[in-house]
């Protein structure tokens, strides 16, 4: 970039216009993210409709919305048609933030995009503002119903979020384009090839944003008494009472005690064993019929693509007590002396787990070493057999520290992910009598939090797993590094 | 590419070294070692197929243990009757075929744009995208926000989350940074915009990829099971194959009952139902389309994998 660019850029960077923009920009984002905040909705004009629902919900799922007015409309307490305007005024403003979000759009292009892209916050805001009358429309009508107490009519503070920031967005854009009127523009409307690139980003940015860094908000659950319809008030807000029960109440610490201890266990064997999936492809690679390799990897690969809910199927007629173990049991000489139950039997439950692990991951996992051990330079092996390597020399001195980077950065993987088990194994597999050996730490917050609905309990446990899972892949990073001078993530 | 790596693979017959008793004796060890663990798993699959295809007498008595006896289907034409069944079937196939398509057109169009150096802040959103891999707020925090964003009792909380998937993006970025450049830059010299090159260009050229991770998401797709359970609790209907699956598992309710019910007379009598059969059937039903598309999905397998270790 010459100088001359660089002190153009910088004044197209800086320039009033340039700042207002921003600003503008801002806003615009503000408004369409606030149409998904149920705090900013201001269509609650009952409080029959749910707490949860946010603008756009309100828009576009009426059904939903009137679900527990059923009773008020059959019994005319209230108009259908109030909200019916209801749901039309929140389209309206869906459509009119749609608009502004696209102006925002279009003010990344030249002036002569930006002057066309300045209507449609104009319009929309306009959109907007008709629609918060509606609202505002329906709310007077609900408000005014002989049996308005029935309907506990709300007026949200939404509503006056929402006007302030519709009017706002009407009076910038309005100003915006006064103030560009009659200044030069190029002929054609043009891009930069940077923004047309990010627009086209823009929709994976927030549907990331939205289901992967909206949860987050969800961390203040932790911080009040909260269950499921409840509120989030300044009444209801305990500031670290949940993070010290956690500690100070003897029952949560010895099911966290107990939690922990199946957790680490469970991980624990699954590093002992990580050097499985290895070994089955070293061994698989001394087979010389290339026919059997590939029926074993085909027949080893299967289990790894079906779901543990259908092992658990599998297990069932296989284990049960009417299953095929049993049935070859009877089928002996020596006569069956009693029907075990092998699968609810609560026994050795840990190593149980780790063998349907293994069962279902081993043959999959070893893929990655066959391909590793596809990619030694068959030299190595000439040299070594030179030597006088037999089998197992090649084995040791060739393939094994081939193939001990590719496992240890996996071991380090598995390491950095020591709490997190998942849940699906350990929940289908789980019963009445195994529960206490098989619970892990992410079966354990799906228990309390979704079966018991202990909300703030369940997110402090499943905020410290995540911070602690982050540390310690930072750690299993740095160990990388400092071992191998490589990252792993 | 891809063909390379499994290629290599097949070669991979280990050199001639001196071989003596003790090889010989490895080599039958390890062979039947092998065919012991292929046997191992596959036979649960076939211990089931034979069992919804037995009589089902016999099968209650547990006398069908390694072939077939008296072979019939009527158990398979009798989860017609199971209504719930065919609502979770229908779901699960628009979530498969929908969701997948979905995931695979914004990973392939993600992938492209990630590698596109122009894009503006491109590092800075592609670690935006990185970071959710290796890091989550938690269960609760993801159902709440779920609850917030009105995805719960709803068809589109199966589709919507699923479409960004970043490890798929990485794969598919990786991949499409291997094309030759040059081919990208001629079509930019002939005036094509980013979405025609991306359409006739590197579409094209990606099928390899977008093949993989297709399969893999309606794999993951027809296995869901998790989503149904945490975010569909009022409504059974919405249920996936999986979620219904478990109920009838872990419920000691009467299904043959339900089945017998609709099935008419002639039906029972010539091959009554029992409760173990009827899951069998089920659980058979729920494995079938894995079994059946997983030779295609074989040769994908290598390169997905392979493509994964290779970090973005």
């Amino acid at each position: 970039m010459t100088k001359e660019q660089a002190v153009k850029r910088i004044k197209t960077l800086i320039g009033p216009e340039e700042i207002v923009y921003w600003f503008f920009r801002a806003l615009l984002i503000f408004a369409s993210v606030m149409m998904l905040f149920p705090a900013f909705n201001p269509g609650r004009i009952s409080l029959k409709i749910s707490q949860y629902a946010s603008l756009f919900t309100t828009g576009i799922d009426f059904a939903g919305i009137t679900g527990n007015l059923g009773r008020a409309f059959n019994l005319g307490w209230v108009q259908k048609g109030s909200f019916i305007l209801l749901t039309a005024s929140a389209i309206l403003i869906i459509i009119g933030t749609i608009a502004c979000a696209v102006g925002g759009c279009m003010s990344l292009g030249n002036r002569k995009m930006r002057m066309l892209g300045l209507w449609f916050p104009m319009g929309g805001s306009l959109f907007m503002l008709i629609g918060l009358g509606g609202i505002y429309l329906a709310y007077r009508q609900v408000a005014e119903t002989e049996y308005a107490s029935r309907i506990e009519p709300n007026f949200s503070n939404g509503f006056y979020v929402y006007a302030v920031v519709s009017l706002l967005i009407l009076i910038i854009a309005t100003a915006l384009r006064l103030a560009l009127r009659g200044k030069e523009a190029e002929e054609k409307m043009r891009m930069d090839e940077r923004y047309s690139l990010f627009l086209m980003f823009l929709p994976i940015i927030a549907l990331a944003f939205v289901f992967a860094y909206l949860p987050l908000w969800g961390w203040r659950y932790a911080f009040f008494d909260y269950t499921v319809g409840g509120t989030l008030s300044r009444e209801t807000f305990v500031g670290f009472k949940w993070f010290r029960f956690l500690f100070q109440n003897s029952a949560t610490m010895n099911d966290i005690a107990r939690v922990m201890r199946n957790t680490l266990v469970m991980s624990g064997l699954g590093l002992l064993t990580s050097w499985l999936p290895m070994t089955f492809a070293i061994m698989l690679n001394e087979i010389r019929s290339n026919r059997f390799k590939r029926f074993v990897q085909t027949f080893t690969t299967i289990p790894n693509f079906i779901s543990w809910v259908l092992i658990y199927a599998i297990a069932l007629a296989i284990f049960s007590t009417d299953g095929f173990l049993n049935g070859l049991i009877n089928m002996l000489p020596f006569g069956p002396e009693s029907q075990v139950n092998w699968l609810m039997n609560p026994d050795y439950t840990w190593i149980k787990m780790l063998l349907w692990g293994t069962w279902k991951g081993v043959g999959w996992s070893a893929i990655i070493y066959i391909a590793a051990i596809a990619g030694i330079d068959p030299q190595l092996y000439e040299a070594a057999t030179i030597d006088g390597a037999g089998r197992f020399g090649r084995i040791w001195h060739i393939i094994i520290p081939s193939l001990l980077p590719t496992y240890f950065v996996l071991l380090l993987m598995s390491i950095a992910g020591i709490l997190s088990n998942g849940m699906e194994q350990y929940l289908v597999f789980s019963n009445a009598l195994n529960r206490g050996s098989i619970e892990v730490l992410d079966l354990y917050v799906y228990n309390i939090g979704i079966t018991d609905g202990r909300i703030p309990l369940s997110t402090v446990v499943g905020m410290a797993k995540s911070l602690v899972s982050v540390a310690l892949l930072f750690i299993a990073n740095r160990t990388s590094k400092a071992l191998r001078g490589e990252n792993i993530i | 590419m891809e063909n390379e790596v499994t290629l290599k693979i097949k070669n991979t017959v280990p050199p001639a070294f001196r071989r003596g008793k003790g090889d010989l004796l490895f080599d039958v060890i390890n062979v039947s070692l092998f065919a012991l663990f292929s046997l191992v798993c596959i036979f649960p699959f076939y211990y089931l197929f034979i069992n919804t295809i037995s009589d089902n007498d016999l099968v209650g008595k547990g006398l069908v243990n390694f072939y077939p006896i008296g072979v019939n289907i009527s158990n398979y034409l009798a989860l017609r009757d199971v209504s719930d069944l065919g609502k979770s079937f229908i779901v699960t196939i628009g979530r498969t075929i929908l969701g997948t398509a979905l995931m695979v057109a914004a990973s392939g169009m993600a992938g492209y744009l990630v590698t596109k150096r122009k894009l503006w802040h491109r590092s800075l959103w592609y670690r935006f995208l990185v970071i959710t891999m290796y890091f989550n707020a938690g269960l609760i925090p993801w159902y709440l926000n779920m609850v917030m964003l009105g995805l719960t009792n709803n068809f589109w909380a199966y589709i919507i989350p699923g479409v960004i998937a970043p490890y798929n993006i990485i794969l598919v970025k990786t991949y499409i940074e291997s094309i030759p450049k040059e081919l990208e830059e001629s079509a930019i010299m002939d005036g094509a915009g980013t979405l025609m090159i991306f359409r006739k260009i590197i579409w094209p050229l990606s099928k390899p990829i977008l093949a993989t991770i297709a399969i893999f998401g309606a794999v993951g797709n027809w296995n869901s099971f998790q989503d149904s359970l945490i975010l569909m609790q009022s409504s059974p209907e919405l249920y996936t194959l999986q979620h219904r699956l478990y109920v009838y598992l872990k419920s000691a309710s009467n299904l043959e009952a339900i089945m017998q019910g609709g099935s008419g007379v002639s039906q029972a009598l010539t091959n009554s139902l029992n409760s173990k059969v009827v899951k069998y059937t089920i659980s058979m039903a729920s494995i079938m389309p894995i079994l059946l598309v997983y030779p295609f999905m074989q040769r994908f397998f290598v390169k997905g994998i392979m493509l994964g270790a290779v970090k973005g």
